[in-house]
């Protein structure tokens, strides 16, 4: 009767699923796939700024400078730079850069590259990295000229982020047109962008820098973790971002595929109010740092993959120091200090969203509970936490974790917009703290910089307005032919990758 | 039956404006996109002017005005975070969730229908029992476990199926599956009942008097009949399939608009989830009231009734 038929229908159905799905596993390896957990927002490089445009769209265009293994800063289009004084740097650049359309690149490009993404009208939500920046000049078509508002030591670093784009052509075709259909100069160029789907670069043969190491390359928006790993076991992606510590294990164990890790400038922190409610007490601040035991936290939330850190910041930073005593997990001294500030039983809101390892949170909150505290934890979605955490005090809870990383592995891009005096993060005031940071961002001198920072991290310690915790591993899931050595910075550079033999 | 349907579709456009009200008022009070597009180390200078430029300074009310202006002339806006007409988003996605649902569907009533009936005829037996087992479990595993099961299953263990993606039949394969099991549990249960409710009735003592077989009774006369309900469970369903692909979507990283009315939401591009689900509310009345048509077409009484 009826369900014989279907029964067999649902066989031959299912049968003829598996021939069809055979062909496709088998597939040439001049291609390489990366999952990414979401397509990119933007490819226009001066607009968005997120992991998965970021991850893409690096890979067609150049920068003036860029990072070595070592994470040094080293030339890229540029060959050489001089500081002229304390606001002008010059840069020479090379003259055999062509993008994908054939023309060259210029000093032109260069400078309208620059001036673009500090143009208001542009909207750029990277502004803020850039607007030190007074203006961009081609001197001649090697020479740029870069003119900083005062002195800015960070401009080196941020600008290994500013993607060198072809003048020509964007005014040609528009803004809107060139998000769509961004061309570059980069190894890679822009065949063609599925939204939502995946998005396709193929090599560029004319590329300076050599012969692109895969002909063509397939990022892909895979959101489930689970099934981004699915996807490498299967052999169906050869490389996978953002695999959580706690699914690492299925991921290093599996034949045929490998985990990859590397320790990168992104430092995860607690924030502590210092403006409003208990934790306006230095010493109920202090007691939160005796009261956290970091190496439990690592060893068992992020199955080792971290290290500890005794300030905020990693040692990838300009401006990282060992210098600084770490609080030593010492309950009873927490109590001790808690008691002497009368805080015991005190209430705490702890912030969090979604976007944040819940685990974690609620590990920091046992271990305050454990000392007397009475932690309550506020989680909303990440745009409700941003807007409380970065609002007014008396709303801005008393604790919330994060991990920060400014991209430029620089102290200055870290404490400067979390802790000082009149930043949306800084729940804290310490006019010595300001004079440190605003020291160390206007000297172009290295030892005064170190130096000021290290003061800066003293004072931190004594105050605790916030409290490193670990610095994050960045961990990602290859295909066991792929090499490849990630970076601290958490980029992802094709050319950087190729198949072992 | 004219006035029926305009009175329909009257009450279907407050039905969505107020929809569309809500999820205005909700998501922008809850915050807007500028904080999570700049970095982490941008100034509150910089955040106050991006907010000016994307137009999030201005009371909600003018915002809302002003985006039922634009509504009016079709102009849907262009997303804040993509900068890319939001109709163009929306529409490159749109196949894909036709594609899923149209999947889903074909698995809900190609397995679910059969199912109903026999467990409606051959009442008792251990068929009845094995078949309730499968129509408990469609019914009670959520999609998002369902989802990563066969994954782990098919995909990764047997490697039969592709574990993600789009572009071919065996892509559908599974993401239909796991879509589709819920409603296959329910339209199983309801064929089950309608068929039950129609055996007792006199017509069917009166075939098989005749001498009309049994089964032949049922495909000719029983099946229209319960065919009723069904169509209106249809009806509901494709609103729950719309519904669950949100999470199936994600799970196979199905490009549809369920996940991208999930990025949009985390993104707060505030015009993508309101065209979603302006799109969504506009398909759940649209099959509501095709339903009440296609009863006329299946029962002459109701047709000529009104």
């Amino acid at each position: 009767m009826r369900p014989r038929l279907s029964v067999r229908l649902l066989a031959s159905t299912l049968l003829a699923a598996v021939l069809a799905a055979g062909p496709a596993l088998a597939q040439t390896k001049e291609l390489l796939t990366i999952d990414l957990p979401g397509d990119p927002a933007t490819l226009d490089p001066h607009l968005q700024w997120n992991t998965d445009s970021y991850s893409v769209y690096r890979n067609i265009f150049d920068n003036l400078v860029t990072r070595n293994a070592e994470g040094e800063i080293v030339p890229q289009i540029a060959t050489g730079w001089t500081q002229d004084d304390d606001t002008t740097l010059t840069f020479t650049i090379r003259d055999d850069v062509a993008f994908h359309d054939g023309t060259s690149l210029t000093a032109e490009d260069v400078a309208y590259s620059i001036n673009r993404i500090i143009d208001p009208d542009l909207n750029s939500p990277q502004l803020s990295q850039f607007n030190q920046i007074e203006r961009a000049e081609a001197i001649d078509p090697t020479t740029v000229r870069i003119t900083t508002k005062s002195p800015y030591p960070a401009l080196l670093a941020q600008l290994v982020k500013l993607s060198i784009v072809p003048k020509a052509y964007v005014e040609a075709v528009g803004d809107e047109e060139f998000n769509l259909k961004p061309m570059g100069s980069g190894p890679y160029k822009l065949t063609a962008w599925r939204k939502g789907v995946e998005t396709e670069l193929e090599a560029f043969a004319d590329y300076w820098g050599g012969q692109p190491p895969f002909e063509r390359v397939l990022f892909r928006a895979v959101p489930d973790v689970s099934t981004r790993i699915a996807d490498l076991k299967t052999g169906q992606a050869d490389l996978i971002r953002d695999v959580p510590p706690d699914q690492a294990s299925s991921v290093d164990g599996a034949s045929g595929v490998k985990l990859l890790s590397v320790p990168t400038e992104r430092v995860g922190y607690l924030y502590i109010n210092a403006q409003a409610g208990p934790t306006e007490d230095v010493r109920v601040r202090q007691a939160i740092a005796y009261a956290l035991d970091r190496q439990t936290l690592i060893d068992a939330l992020l199955e080792g993959y971290a290290s500890p850190v005794n300030i905020l910041g990693a040692p990838p930073i300009f401006g990282y120091t060992d210098q600084i005593e770490g609080y030593p997990y010492d309950p009873d001294k927490a109590r001790a200090l808690l008691q002497e500030a009368g805080a015991e039983g005190a209430t705490l809101e702890f912030l969090t969203s979604p976007s944040y390892n819940q685990a974690m949170v609620q590990a920091i909150q046992q271990m305050l509970q454990d000392v007397g505290l009475d932690v309550s934890i506020s989680s909303s979605d990440q745009a409700t936490f941003l807007k409380r955490r970065q609002g007014d005090p008396e709303n801005a809870g008393s604790l919330a974790i994060g991990a920060w990383s400014c991209a430029c592995q620089d102290a200055d891009g870290i404490i400067f917009p979390l802790f000082r005096t009149g930043s949306i993060w800084a729940k804290y005031s310490n006019p010595a703290f300001d004079e440190a940071v605003d020291a160390a961002r206007s000297t172009l001198d290295e030892a005064k910089r170190k130096a000021e920072y290290e003061t800066a991290y003293q004072i931190l310690r004594e105050d605790v307005p916030g409290l490193g915790l670990y610095q994050v591993y960045a961990l990602y899931g290859a295909s066991e032919r792929l090499q490849w050595q990630p970076t601290a910075n958490e980029s992802m550079f094709v050319m950087d990758m190729s198949w072992s033999e | 039956m004219l006035r029926y349907i305009v009175n329909r579709l009257l009450q279907a456009v407050i039905a969505i404006f107020g929809v569309l009200t809500i999820v205005f008022v909700v998501m922008h009070l809850s915050g807007d996109p500028t904080l999570l597009l700049v970095p982490q180390d941008a100034s509150a200078e910089v955040i106050a002017n991006l907010r000016r430029q994307l137009g999030f300074d201005r009371p909600i009310g003018v915002q809302y005005l002003d985006y039922l202006g634009d509504l009016l002339r079709l102009d849907f806006g262009t997303s804040v975070v993509q900068r890319v007409p939001v109709s163009q988003i929306v529409a490159a996605r749109v196949p894909y969730t036709i594609e899923l649902a149209a999947g889903a569907l074909a698995v809900a009533l190609g397995l679910g229908i059969p199912i109903g009936v026999v467990m409606a005829t051959r009442r008792g037996g251990w068929i009845e029992r094995g078949l309730t087992a499968v129509v408990v479990t469609g019914q009670s595993v959520p999609t998002f476990l369902s989802g990563i099961l066969l994954i782990a299953i098919f995909g990764v263990l047997l490697r039969w199926l592709p574990t993600s993606g789009t572009g071919s039949i065996s892509a559908l394969v599974m993401p239909s599956i796991a879509l589709g099991s819920v409603s296959m549990a329910t339209f199983a249960r309801m064929t089950r009942i309608a068929i039950l409710d129609e055996l007792g009735k006199d017509y069917v003592r009166a075939a098989t008097a005749r001498g009309m077989r049994m089964d032949q009774t049922i495909l000719r006369h029983v099946l229209r009949n319960a065919s009723i309900p069904l169509i209106t469970i249809t009806a509901l369903e494709i609103g729950n399939l719309l519904a669950g692909a949100v999470i199936i979507e994600t799970v196979f990283a199905w490009p549809g608009i369920g996940l991208l009315a999930i990025q949009s939401i985390q993104a707060r591009d505030f015009l993508v989830v309101q065209m979603i689900v302006l799109l969504i509310s506009v398909v759940y009345v649209l099959t509501s009231v095709l339903a009440d048509l296609i009863y006329g077409f299946v029962d002459p009484r109701i047709r000529l009734m009104r």
